[in-house]
């Protein structure tokens, strides 16, 4: 029953913003939790419970197209997870009463936009949802309403404007090609003329505009800004799954199995994947504020993704999405790694840190854990995604590039590790000494991103059979 | 055959789970376990079998395989480790880490059968290399000093092991397969020359022959003295010498007129000057027999090398005959270490009266290590002589050298030790209790046995190993075949007795007898740089290695340059760049996407 993963948020959106009673309000955090986690628990049980063909009982009402192939899975599953998190982390930072109840707002429709995004049918249905998700952010990375946060949200804004218009354009060829916009058609359309300059033009545009929604580089101004301007929930959202979903997904989906690789095509992929990397890393490394270093280790994180979709092997589209999932489950971690000491400190600059791994052993722990999967250190996640990246990358033929992959993994071990030391290594820092961990509510999705995060690692084999095969399959 | 290599292993593993306090069980445990152990290996004399299984793969496969030539090591070890279970149980009394000692000890009679029943060199290798623990374990019981020697001997032999190691790659490369009974190469090409002479290195530094030998007299001193007993008289010798004997009668062809024969029989001429030279100065029993036993193993290496049949048989025969009489020697020395509390000749005097039994049995093992005819050591000690003087008459003057300074230390030890004045000793002397006097009584009755039916040994035993093909029916028991070589020993002993005797008349005490030699102009100097451990190679290696520690500090220097210094400076140079590009503004941020898709776009219609 895909539709509910619409319209069961939705449903509960509509419900809950009626005038109710206090104790009515009350349930929306635990109502929507639980929808999350079923979402989450159901997508992981998939292989075993196949939930997508039980009977639709709305289908005698309306005509919709949805449909979820192993890759939607995962994202659903991200999704699903990220989200929990966010509210998680937004129940124990954000005020409590309506700014709270604005966030979980925002965070549905941002959910549902998300949900839809991945299972879409058709370009334009895409597009329409990926403006959804969009609007929704500015006004999460805005809530904060200080003048900083209003500038990220601001930028962001116009960025993605710029991007709307270039997808919107190519939408438009396409359309004038194909006459629809279904991938279907449009990738039949596409195969047909894959030599004109309205293909190319289209297609160019679209990677354009979709390099913007997730943020590589050069395409990226936006994205350290809205990152570290928001607050704790809504960067772990931003930063844990938006940008991965309206931005990424969007461009593997299209990329791949829409319009197919051209060398052209994916040498500027590549070239953009690599640019990312090495410029992600090498600007997180002298920074001094905690989010905006993570925010350009996403950046540098995105560009491994890119780069792996532009080697386009099965094996490397296989890294790319599994290294979607990782990062998403890392950088979510580090980012609540964020929200614990922005809480507990009232700051994120590492300069004012400094030996925090005693006073707040479980924030310390397990952003270890986090940036020792980002580094590729084995036998945690991100060293299985890296280490398929790499290898698809030599085994394509492009050694230079799996080459820079390795080296920035020891610049990314670079700079995590004198965050670490700023941060959480050595001494405890003068007035430090009263310093607590921020309290259970925080410790909790930090245990699980850090369970989740080893847990991949060790059972990599099953994971890859389970979840990661499938997607080998349908590229075919 | 498994029986042998699982029974003494698992119970020394299962020694260490128990406690560590000293117990009548663990003694009588370790007896048991021997003598099961030596009912095995009684079981499997005369038998031929093969086991094999397939293991690790590429060519290494569990196979062991037993025969004359293995069941007969199997069996003196096990001979051996039951005499030396015995010995122990009243010697080690008292001592801390009897667990652990009885524990390695159990563990090595299990690896020494393993390698000796391995058929493929890689299994072989697996155990052979496995004992270097133990012998690593067994020295560092000894206490703070030891530690340094077990240090000592476990690079050594270690680093022999690896040469090993490349040798026994080279062969399976050589002859496309790791089974020892199916490498017959011949010695033709330079890389089975190197391939001959790495297995070699391994082989003699098991053997403890000249340059692998130094630890040995180190190990002496600071090991528990059963270790000395088991391990370098028997269980070392007996592994070094099978291999050597594998290497040069199977797995390549050697023949005498190869050069590898002529450097085989120059190490062990090397190893029987110089290891009878330094054992006659010494003024410690045990360090004397450490020596003494290099010299031992130089004529069975000089008699394999000869690559003729009475120089092989008797470099078989020498194997277990110095084991014998070695193990007896350093049995004797530790009932006089128990008994009198010191094996520093100096302080020692008289004991002929207090410790008779023990005197009796010393004679005995001594004369046999002399090569005083009727005892055991006389017959091999012939054979080799035999072979070598065929070979060249220098090898076989380096021989008889070697077995004057033997004879003459051994008669200078029992005269300081035994003989002469009581020295003046608080402790009230006696003899050596009957469980430690029992394995002496034993050895000494073998070295009679075995010489004057020599017999036993040499048909049943020894010369099946060398077979027909080497032996071309000669047959060599009985009485000596050379009695030229028979009057040339004579004389030997006698210019040792006389020399012997006016040097005591010079000096007036035994133990400076050997005095006047130190101070000979040549061999001052040989001494005096030993003593100064010159000409020690473990310690030379040592100067090699650190300066090119030094060398490589001050390359990791630059390295560390490279790293600190230039690539931070690279890195925050590119990152402070990128950081100005990020100013901030809305209208360069656009710009760039701007400029991005533009550039895409011509890319692709270009």
């Amino acid at each position: 029953m895909p539709s509910l993963l619409i319209l069961l948020p939705l449903a509960v959106l509509v419900i809950f913003n009626l005038p109710l009673g206090m104790a009515m309000r009350r349930l929306y955090y635990w109502i929507v939790a639980t929808v999350l986690v079923a979402q989450g628990f159901f997508v992981a049980v998939t292989p075993f419970f196949d939930w997508k063909a039980l009977n639709d009982p709305l289908a005698m009402f309306f005509e919709y197209k949805l449909s979820i192939d192993a890759f939607s899975l995962i994202m659903l599953f991200i999704i699903a997870l990220v989200a929990s998190v966010s509210l998680q982390v937004a129940r124990y930072t954000i005020e409590p009463g309506r700014k709270t109840e604005g966030f979980i707002n925002l965070l549905l429709v941002t959910v549902i936009g998300m949900n839809a995004i991945v299972m879409a049918n058709g370009i334009f249905s895409l597009y329409v949802f990926v403006e959804v998700v969009a609007v929704s952010s500015f006004i999460l990375i805005a809530m904060n309403k200080s003048k900083f946060a209003m500038e990220g949200a601001f930028k962001y804004l116009i960025l993605s404007a710029v991007a709307s218009v270039m997808i919107l354009f190519a939408i438009a060829i396409l359309f004038f090609i194909s006459g629809d916009t279904s991938f279907s058609s449009v990738q039949s359309a596409a195969k047909v003329q894959a030599a004109s300059a309205y293909v190319k033009i289209a297609m160019m545009l679209l990677i354009a505009g979709l390099f913007i929604k997730s943020g590589i580089v050069p395409f990226h101004g936006w994205l350290p800004d809205a990152y570290t301007e928001s607050q704790a929930p809504v960067s772990v959202l931003l930063a844990g799954i938006v940008t991965k979903t309206v931005g990424v997904y969007a461009l593997i989906r299209l990329m791949y199995y829409v319009f197919g690789m051209s060398p052209a095509a994916q040498k500027i992929l590549m070239f953009a994947g690599a640019l990312s990397i090495v410029v992600g890393a090498l600007a997180a490394i002298t920074q001094k504020n905690f989010k905006k270093m993570l925010a350009y280790s996403s950046v540098s994180q995105m560009g491994y993704i890119i780069l792996a979709l532009g080697c386009g092997t099965t094996m490397a589209i296989i890294g790319a999405v599994f290294h979607l999932l990782n990062h998403a489950i890392f950088k979510s971690l580090l980012f609540v790694n964020s929200a614990s000491v922005e809480k507990s400190l009232g700051t994120v600059d590492m300069e004012k840190m400094g030996g925090l791994g005693q006073k707040m052993p479980v924030t310390g722990f397990t952003s270890v854990i986090a940036f020792l999967s980002t580094a590729g250190i084995p036998p945690l996640s991100g060293f299985w995604s890296k280490l398929i990246i790499i290898t698809a990358l030599w085994t394509a033929g492009n050694t230079g590039y799996a080459a820079l992959a390795l080296v920035s993994s020891i610049i990314t071990l670079g700079y995590f590790l004198s965050m670490q030391s700023m941060a959480f290594f050595g001494q405890v820092r003068n007035g430090l000494e009263d310093v607590k961990e921020s309290g259970m509510g925080l410790a909790i999705p930090q245990a699980i991103l850090a369970i989740v995060t080893i847990g991949i690692g060790l059972l990599f084999p099953v994971i890859y059979n389970l979840f990661l095969m499938p997607l080998g399959n349908i590229l075919r | 055959m498994m029986a042998a290599i699982l029974i003494p292993f698992l119970s020394g593993m299962a020694l260490f789970l128990t406690r560590k306090k000293a117990s009548l069980f663990k003694d009588i445990f370790a007896v048991v376990i021997t003598v099961v152990n030596l009912i095995v290996a009684i079981a499997m004399i005369g038998k031929e079998a093969v086991i094999k299984t397939p293991w690790v793969g590429y060519g290494a496969e569990f196979s062991l395989r037993v025969y004359h030539f293995s069941s007969f090591i199997c069996f003196a070890t096990a001979v051996f480790s039951v005499l030396i279970a015995v010995y122990s149980a009243v010697f080690m009394r008292n001592k801390s880490d009897l667990k652990r000692y009885y524990a390695y000890f159990l563990i090595s009679i299990s690896l020494v059968n393993g390698a000796v029943l391995a058929d493929n060199l890689i299994l072989m290798l697996f155990f052979w290399e496995a004992i270097l623990v133990t012998i690593f374990g067994l020295i560092a019981i000894g206490g703070k000093n030891a530690f340094r020697t077990a240090t000592k001997a476990f690079i050594i032999v270690g680093a022999s092991d690896l040469c090993m190691m490349v040798g026994i790659a080279m062969t399976g490369y050589l002859a496309g397969t790791f089974s020892i009974s199916g490498i017959n190469l011949p010695i033709n090409s330079p890389m089975a020359v190197i391939a001959f002479l790495m297995l070699s290195v391994g082989a003699l530094a098991k053997a403890g022959v000249v340059p692998f030998h130094s630890w040995l007299p180190d190990a002496a001193v600071d090991a528990p003295l059963p270790f000395m007993a088991f391990m370098t008289a028997a269980f070392e010798k007996f592994l070094g010498i099978y291999f050597l004997a594998r290497i040069t009668m199977d797995i390549f062809q050697l023949t005498p007129a190869s050069g590898l024969s002529v450097i085989l029989m120059v190490i062990g001429g090397i190893s029987i000057l110089l290891g009878s030279f330094a054992a006659y100065v010494q003024r410690d029993m045990k360090k004397m027999m450490a020596y003494s036993s290099i010299s031992q193993a130089g004529y069975m290496i000089l008699g394999i090398g000869t690559c003729l049949p009475a120089g092989i048989v008797g470099g078989l025969f020498h194997m277990i005959n110095h084991a014998i009489y070695k193990f007896g020697l350093f049995l004797v020395g530790g009932a006089v270490e128990k008994e009198a509390g010191t094996t520093d000749l100096s302080k020692l005097g008289g004991l002929k009266a207090k410790m008779p039994v023990t005197f009796a049995c010393f004679v005995i093992v001594a004369c046999a290590i002399s090569g005083v005819p009727p005892f055991n050591g006389f017959f091999s000690k012939e054979m080799v002589y035999d072979g070598a003087l065929e070979r060249g008459v220098i090898f076989y003057l380096v021989a008889l050298l070697g077995s004057f300074f033997t004879a003459a230390s051994f008669l200078k030890l029992g005269h300081a030790a035994f003989l002469g004045k009581e020295a003046d000793n608080k402790k009230q002397v006696k003899e050596a209790p009957v469980s430690m006097l029992i394995p002496m009584i034993i050895l000494a009755c073998l070295c009679v046995l075995f010489g004057l039916y020599n017999y036993f040994p040499l048909a049943k035993f020894i010369q099946p190993i060398a077979g027909d093909k080497i032996l071309h029916g000669h047959n060599f028991w009985g009485m000596p075949h050379n009695w030229g070589l028979v009057a040339a020993g004579f004389i030997v002993l006698a210019a040792v007795i006389f020399y012997h005797w006016t040097m005591f008349k010079k000096s007036g005490r035994a133990l400076n007898v050997s005095d006047r030699l130190r101070s000979v102009k040549g061999l001052a100097v040989f001494y005096d740089m030993s003593g100064k451990k010159y000409l020690d190679p473990y310690d030379m290696a040592g100067r090699v290695v650190f300066l090119f520690a030094r060398l490589l500090w001050a390359l990791d220097r630059v390295t560390d340059w490279v790293y600190d210094v230039l690539c931070v400076k690279v890195c925050c140079a590119f990152s402070y760049g990128i950081r100005k590009l990020h100013t901030g503004s809305y209208s360069a941020y656009i710009l760039w996407c701007l400029a991005g898709a533009l550039f895409m776009m011509f890319y692709i219609l270009r």
